[in-house]
Order: C-alpha cells, then structure tokens, then sequence
C-alpha cells in the first residue's frame, strides 16, 4: 500500500501548520517548530564478514528539546530518508508532550535491511553509529530508543560502545535495554499495552464494552502482540491480523472469524513478525491480501504497522461497522484520509496519543536507569496506565469542550505546550 | 444490590463501595454490601451523634486473582506442599494483572489513610463452612508521602492475601470440611480502617464483635439473649482469642464473674493493637502483622482515648472508680460506656443485631470498630462502622439431659457449660493434654504435638476427643493452648479443662469459636471445682496410640456416647 511519493515530513508540517493556525502562533514559532532544531547525517563504514568494506548512511534528528532531553528511537530500515526521520522526530515533539513526560522529540535511523545482515554486521553498524554521534546524545542530551528493526541487542550494544568511549557508566544513555542490562520491567508490553488503554477509555466514552467488541489489526509485531493480549485479557475478540512477509516482500491478513489465537500465531512467526503461511493455512486462518486487514466488519481497527496505510484510496472501504481507529503505528493515516474518517462519525484515536506507552515506559527505563533503582512490573505498569489514562482523558475532554477531534486535539494540546517552553526560554 | 465499577474516585459521597476487575465479590463484600443498602435504608435517627454505616471500599473481584493465578504460573505451588512462606515468596515475586494496575494506582494516589486489606473468598461466611479467620488480612499504614511506596505495599497487602488461600491452616481447613481446594476463589477487599492517629499509632477507640445468640451464656443469661466482646484498639484482640470485656447486650451493668477486683484487674486487657503508622519496620511482606503494633494499655494514658472506657483502681480502698480522673491501674471495664451510658453503643448494638438478624433471617455474628472524635464541636462525635456480619448455626434438635445422667458410673466427662447440641457415638479416639508435664509456658509446644496427631487422625479420618487445659485457640500461650483452627481441625469434641495455673473464664475468640460451632463441634468447659469428676484412670488405661512429651493419643475398641442439651446447657461423654 505504500506509495513512493508519500513524504511524512511534508504530513507532518501540514498537521503543524493547521494546528499553527488554530493557535495563532508567530512566525518565528512556526519557523523553530516546523523544522527539527538540529540534524546529524553521517556514514558509518564497516567491514562485512565477507571481508568487503561497505558504508551505511545514518541520521540523526533533535526537532525540539525545549522540555527536556531529546528522546526517540532508531530505526534500520532498507527505505529510510531523512524526511521520514525528521517527521517522526516532530512527532516525537508532540507525543512526549501530550504524555506530559519531561523529554523533547528526536528520531534516529541507519539506512540498512538487517534481514540480511549477520548480527556482527549489525553490531558494527551499532557501534558505528555511536561513534559517529556519541558527542551530541547522552542521558542528559538525547536519548536513543529501538524501533523499527532494532531490538534491545542493538541497545546494548550502542550503550557499551558509547561506555567505552566516554570511559563512564551510563545506562540512562539509552533505553528498551534488556532487563537485568538497565532494561525496564514491563517496557516489551508498554506500547501494545497502552494503546489498548487508550481503547479501554475511548470504549468507556462509547458505553461500549470490551467483550461486545471485534478487532482487527495490522501488523504482528510486538505491539500488535502485546495489544491483542491485553484486548483479549479484557474479552474482546480479534479476527484478523496481517504482516510482512519477507519472503513474498508483500504483506498478507490472516483472519478467523472465531478469533485469532495469540498463541499459536506466535509460535508460527519469525523474529521479525513474519507469520508462516502454510502453517497459518493448517490451523485454519485465511489468507487474504496485506490490505484486507482495514476492511473487516469489526468495531475496532489497529494499525499497527508503518506510516501511510490509511489513505484517500482505501479509507472509504473501511466498514461502516468501525466505531474505533487507534493509531498503533505512526502516521498511518493521512490527512486526507483523516477528514473522510472523520465524516464516518470513526472515533480516532491519535498515533502519538495511541502508541506513547512506549516513550512513556522508556521515560520510566530512564529515570530507573539514572537513579541505578529499578521498579518492580507492578510499579512501571501501574503507573503506565495512569499517565496513559490521564492522557487520553485530557485530550478527550479538551476535545469535547471545543468540540474537535482527538487529532486535532491532541496537537493544539501537545504543540501549545512545547509553545510554552520555548517561549519560557526565551527562544522566541 | 448495585454497586459501581470503580471509577478512580475513591472517597466520594456517592460511592463508598466499589469494584475493581470481573468476577465474583466473595461472600464478606458480598454480606456488607448486602448490609451497606440495609444501613442507608434503617432508621438510626435516635443515635444522633453516632455516624453509623461501612467503611469505604473497593473490591478487587475474583477474575483477577484467576488472571494473577494463570498469568504467573502460580498454581502448581498453590496446590504443592510447599511452607507458608514459600508459597507466599512466590507470590510476592509475581505480577498483578496489568488491567487493574491503573486503577490501584488511582487508588493509592488519591487515598493516604491507613488501609486493610481483606479477602472475601467465593466460600468465605458460607453458613455453614465458614472460613471465618482462615485467610489473612493486611493491615497498611498507607502513610508514605511517595505514593510509589503506597502502592508497593497495598500491592504487597494483596499478594499475601491471594497467597493465604494456599496456607497450611487453609488447605487443612479445607480437608476438615470437606471441600475442594481448587474451586476456591479469592477476592480482595481494599478498605479503610475506622480509626483515629494518636502519634505513631492509629487505631479505633473501640472495637467489638457482637452476636445473637450465645452459646456461653453465664448466670441467668439465656443464649437468645447474645453476647458483646469490646476490646480498646483493633479488634484483633477478640478475634485472636485475647483478653476482652464480655457482656450479653441484655444486662450491660454485669460485669463478668470475677472473683475479686485482683482477679479483674488481671483477666481484662491489657494490650491493645494498633497499626504502626511511625519509622517503617524491617521489611517483611509476608508477615500478616508487619504493620502491627501491640503495646500495653498504659502507653494511650497520653492519647487519652481511655477515659470513656476503663475504671481505675484505687488500691488504698480496693475499689474501682469509674472513669480515669484519678491516678491508678487502668481497668478496662467499659463502665463508662456501659454502666454510665455515656456513649449509647449498648442500646445501638441491640437494634443493629436485631435488623440484622431480621434481615438474614438467623442468629447473627457482627464485627464493628468505632471512634470517638476528637473534636468535641463535630455534629456526629461517634463513628460506627460496620466491618462484617455473618450467619450463625444454631443447632435445633431436641435432647434433653437430666442432671442424674450426668453422674452416672459409665461417665467419663460431664458438664453443665456445654456448647452444642445433640446426641453422637462415633468416636474412638481421646487426645489429651498430659496433666503431669503440663506447664503454661510451653503451651506453644504442646499445639505442635496436637497438630501432628490431629494430622495423622485427619488423614486416616479419625474423629477424635481432644481434652486441654485453658483457653483453646488464644493467641496469649499463658492462657492457653495456642493453636490455630487446623491444627486441631479433626477433633469432634473439644474439652476446655481448668487447673489451678490455668483457670481462666472461658471466653472466645470470635473467628475461632464461630468455626467451631458452625462445623457442629461439641464443646465442654471444666470449670476448676467441676460437680462432676473427669474419670482420668480409665481414660488412662486405654492403649495408647502415640505418647509425646505433653499428649497423649488413646483408642477405646468401641464408640463413646457423647449427649449435649443445648437447652440446659449440660453434656456428657460416657463409656
């Protein structure tokens, strides 16, 4: 579905400027906020297990860091541009701003495809990447994360490589470490997990209950996991999941009408979220298109994938029977697609309001790792779903008064905040 | 019956009660939301400085101990035999259920009184198998300025409930009566405790536990008539079987049978709980009491919360002075409240057992704690919360016993304060305590060889006859034999016996003695010069079966006859 000429940063500045609009913001603001403050590019060399030298292009973004360090992942992907990066670092801006945690926007990326790397391939591109880097982030400057494709490994690797170089120990450097490396409790489920928070308040707006509610989502990595374990805990019913296959490089859905069975789909899936088809086919799930995930006769939609999945082409097949859309991935929606959703009467439920339980979880695995105290899961999980419930209920309630959608909601709210702090700063 | 879901307001006007989670609330919320509606409906407009209802809480539900269970492996050591405090490690170790979490937090961060956390089983004050006392309760502080820590330990507080269902005394409970372990089901209840903070203690200025109907009555009382326990602080002290005043509601004046003001002063209590609300102690989350404090009386002079409860000894007269104007032992007696009536709880404990009898159409037992404001200007002073109420079994079958039966040459024991009711000739086996190497000072080690014994006669479904010195169950070894409800749970007939060091008025612990009476136990009290003989040399001269330091384990070849009048009151097991 993703189409060559789709620019997320070009979405990204659109939404700011209409939100720019609302609030009435000076043309210096809109000239610091639409634009990330600063930007690495930088190559990282490396030799190949073959013995062959082969360079990597890596990035690094810092949008706005007015509230706090930067925070926000890194992302290896065969398709990474520096437009993507920057526009994921904004809306990094917003998101650790509407989670009300204090941390800026940032978002990193290497332009590589690690399914066909070796892992000391990988490793040499993680240490690279620090190398090249190590001067601008730090636990009180800009804070890494993983994100697509990379995993808490290449976190520790990017930590002891960053260690060795500024000879301190310093594992608030990054976060989504393993546990018992610096790694939080609880931050593997904090995403998944807090989106299905986000549906569990919005179902409450709907008089809805969770047991009467279907499901389908894209996507079957780890928050798309975690997020059918906590909606199925809850009693509701997911009939249709897709994901990439590498193999093909399409996607595909995988429905049962009964209800997709989390277990035996994990035990049939690669470490990338790839679900084996003919074994899928065994177990009695239908193979449809990477697309027909969006147009099932449910009550709630997940994306939970990669950017520009809902679109002007295909929002309009979207069942009349959707009551939610939770954004899971980021981006997924245009905003195109985003005012047609919107004459649906679709209760949609932002990406950077939806999916900020993993920044917020990471902000916790931060504050732990700098105080060298860790929390039980009680505590972290606990604790995600109050910032994740005060969240939604304030951009819920703020979009009630004035009477908009969460997603524009969700931005006055966000962006009218780091507003604030660089005006309290005196920046503009 | 409504109750809400919990909706992150705690202490709200209009919802005092909620729950958290799905499933089943177990059988106490059960009973005190059923009461909470019977509260708010009832007239109590003649008690007009006493506030009377339930105390705020919420319910963690059912559901959520099976997702706690399943999602943490927890039942393969739940059902092991593995120690209390292994099974209470483990369960420590695991992780709520994330779909509560959020609303524990709520929770914590908008409450910072001190807490209990209580379980409410599916099984838990069924009428008849009540696992009254079974599981335990977690008493909180809930003072910490970090809610971070609040909430650790409310979390702490659960976990050791949940983890109590799996208990030695649970599962052997459960053996006892018949019923199946793995269809039990715990709920959990969050609720505040009444109380008042006086320095580093909080605790109510009085608690008691009142019942309907009596099966002690003493004097010219009739069992119809019910019984009051009050104690000063938590009401741990009557249901541990501690010292506490006992009165039936119908002669509030009365005090119990002491021999003299010497005897008063030492059988009435002396300590009191309270929870610990100062520096944090060592931490230790599976001890029930880790935030428990249990001090003498003499340390609330400065709180001044005994001054409407006690009497004080003037020892240049021997008399008692109502009231604590004067310097002296603190008696308490209760006299200001009873005998004085300053405070009208005696006449409110009359009406509230009869509304509740009504209600539940039977003998009921009730828990309540109250306060005493300390601002004199507040327009309801008292407070009176209502913490439990519970069917009780009365057993109806018509025996009727004359006095001469009760001497007769076949008698073995026999007593005219007997509880119980009926006739029984089905046990072969006597347990007694060895009246020779008995010393009050290692009744500890004597409930240890009683639980062994009573553990091989429960596995080989032995009923048996136990015979003790002192009060059964107290949790104060000098005044009896400390044992817990199953380490003695074989035994169908319970024999109370006095000795010159150990005489003590037979009293209850209120969950102890509600379990006995409900599993239809026969129950004989010795008082010191007993009309009526034990016949020692025969009970003696039975072969003995297994023969401890301090018990002893005999067999006779054929079944003892045992006959109760609960009319009269009299009893007696005979050859």
């Amino acid at each position: 579905m993703e189409k060559k000429s789709f620019n997320a940063f070009e979405m990204a500045k659109k939404q700011f400027d209409s939100a720019a609009e609302m609030l009435e913001l000076d043309e210096a603001t809109r000239d610091l906020l639409r634009t990330p403050m600063k930007e690495f590019h930088f190559s990282i060399p490396i030799t190949m297990d073959d013995g062959s030298k082969k360079v990597f292009r890596g990035f690094r973004c810092i949008h706005n860091d007015a509230r706090g360090p930067a925070k926000g992942g890194i992302r290896f992907h065969p398709q990474e541009t520096i437009d993507t990066v920057r526009a994921l670092s904004m809306w990094m801006t917003w998101k650790t701003s509407v989670a009300d945690i204090p941390l800026g926007g940032g978002k990193g990326g290497v332009i590589c495809d690690p399914h066909n790397l070796t892992k000391r391939e990988q490793e040499q591109i993680c240490r690279g990447w620090v190398r090249q880097i190590y001067k601008n982030v730090g636990p009180f400057t800009d804070i890494p994360a993983p994100d697509v494709m990379t995993n808490p490994q290449h976190m520790l690797w990017m930590l002891d490589e960053y260690e060795i170089i500024t000879g301190k120990k310093q594992p608030g450097f990054i976060t989504g470490k393993p546990v018992g490396m610096g790694g939080s409790l609880g931050r593997t489920e904090a995403t998944g997990y807090g989106v299905i928070i986000t549906i569990r308040e919005a179902l409450k707006k709907l008089s809805l209950k969770a047991k009467d509610t279907t499901m389908s989502i894209q996507g079957f990595g780890n928050v798309s996991q975690y997020a059918i374990e906590l909606y199925t805990q809850m009693g509701g019913k997911v009939i249709c999941v897709s994901c990439w296959d590498q193999k093909d490089e399409k996607s595909f859905s995988f429905k049962k009408e009964s209800g997709v069975n989390l277990t035996e789909l994990k035990n049939i899936t690669d470490q990338f979220g790839g679900i084996d088809k003919a074994r899928a086919k065994e177990l009695g799930y239908d193979i449809l298109d990477g697309d027909q995930w969006l147009f099932q006769e449910v009550d709630i939609l997940i994306p939970a994938a990669i950017e520009n999945q809902i679109t002007e082409e295909n929002v309009e097949n979207i069942s009349s029977k959707v009551k939610i859309i939770a954004e899971g991935a980021n981006g997924p929606t245009t905003p195109e697609a985003d005012k047609i959703i919107e004459s649906k009467d679709i209760f949609l439920i932002p990406d950077f309001l939806a999916n900020a339980g993993g920044v917020i979880c990471s902000y916790f695995e931060q504050v732990q790792c700098n105080m060298n105290y860790f929390w039980t899961k009680d505590e972290v999980l606990g604790k995600l779903d109050q910032k994740m419930t005060y969240a939604f209920n304030s951009v819920y309630q703020f979009s009630t008064k004035n009477s908009m959608t969460m997603r524009v909601s969700a931005n006055i709210m966000a962006i009218e905040k780091v507003v604030d702090a660089c005006k309290a700063r005196g920046w503009v | 019956m409504k109750i809400n879901e919990f909706n992150r307001i705690f202490f709200d006007d209009e919802q005092n009660i909620s729950f958290i989670g799905e499933g089943e609330v177990g059988g106490k919320a059960s009973s005190l939301i059923y009461f909470d509606n019977i509260l708010k409906e009832s007239d109590f407009s003649e008690f007009d400085e006493i506030m009377v209802n339930i105390p705020n809480f919420t319910v963690l539900r059912t559901g959520v101990f099976d997702d706690f269970m399943t999602q943490n492996d927890l039942y393969d050591i739940a059902y092991s035999d593995k120690s209390d405090d292994e099974i209470a490690i483990a369960f420590q170790n695991a992780s709520l259920p994330f779909s509560v979490l959020g609303d524990l937090r709520e929770l914590i961060s908008k409450v910072n009184v001190p807490l209990a956390i209580r379980s409410s089983s599916m099984l838990e004050d069924a009428k008849y198998k009540p696992f009254a006392g079974i599981y335990g309760t977690k008493m909180i502080p809930n003072n910490q300025f970090d809610s971070d820590t609040r909430f650790t330990k409310m979390v702490e507080g659960i976990k050791y409930v949940y983890a109590s269902t799996f208990f030695k005394d649970a599962k052997e409970y459960f053996t006892a009566s018949g019923l199946e372990i793995r269809k039990e089901k715990m709920a959990v209840i969050i609720q505040e405790i009444i109380g008042n903070r006086y320095g580093d203690k909080f605790y109510p200025n009085l608690s008691g536990v009142g019942k309907s109907y009596n099966y002690y009555p003493i004097n010219e009382t009739l069992p119809e008539e019910g019984v009051v326990n009050l104690a000063f602080g938590l009401g741990k002290t009557i249901v541990d079987g501690g010292l506490s005043w006992i009165y039936c509601p119908k002669y509030p004046h009365k005090k119990p049978p002491f021999g003299s003001v010497n005897e008063m002063l030492k059988l009435t209590q002396t300590e009191f709980w309270s929870v610990n609300m100062g520096d944090p102690p060592a931490y230790d989350p599976i001890n029930e009491t880790e935030y428990m404090l249990i001090e003498n009386i003499h340390s609330a002079e400065e709180d001044e919360t005994l001054s409407n409860l006690v009497s004080t000894y003037d020892h240049t007269t021997d008399r008692l002075t109502i009231g604590s104007g004067r310097d002296g032992a603190r008696v308490l007696n209760f006299a200001p409240i009873l005998s004085l009536e300053l405070i009208p709880i005696n006449d409110l404990l009359i009406k509230l057992m009869k509304v509740c009898e009504e209600k539940m159409d039977s003998p009921v037992e009730i828990e309540f704690a109250m306060t005493f404001s300390k601002d004199s200007s507040s327009e309801k002073p008292y407070r009176f919360g209502l913490l439990q109420v519970r069917q009780m079994v009365v057993n109806d079958t018509d025996v009727r016993l004359e006095r001469s039966e009760l001497s007769s040459n076949d008698t073995i024991i026999a007593s005219e304060h007997v509880l119980g009711n009926g006739i029984s000739n089905n046990i072969k086996d006597i347990v007694f305590v060895k009246h020779e190497t008995f010393d009050p000072a290692k009744t500890e080690l004597i409930a240890k060889e009683i639980a062994e014994i009573n553990s091989k006669l429960l596995s080989e479904k032995r009923p048996y006859l136990l015979i003790g010195y002192g009060r059964w169950g107290s949790s104060d070894h000098w005044l009896g034999i400390p044992v817990t409800w199953s380490q003695i749970s074989g035994a169908s007939i319970i024999v109370e016996a006095s000795l010159e060091n150990m005489n003590i008025e037979f009293s209850q612990g209120s969950h102890f003695f509600h379990n006995l009476t409900s599993f239809k136990i026969q129950y004989f009290y010795l008082p010191l010069r007993n009309d009526f003989p034990t016949d020692w040399n025969w009970i003696n001269s039975l072969d003995h079966v297994t023969d401890l330091e301090f018990v002893s384990h005999v067999r006779y070849d054929k079944a003892l006859k045992t006959i109760v009048d609960g009319k009269s009151r009299s009893g007696v097991i005979k050859k």
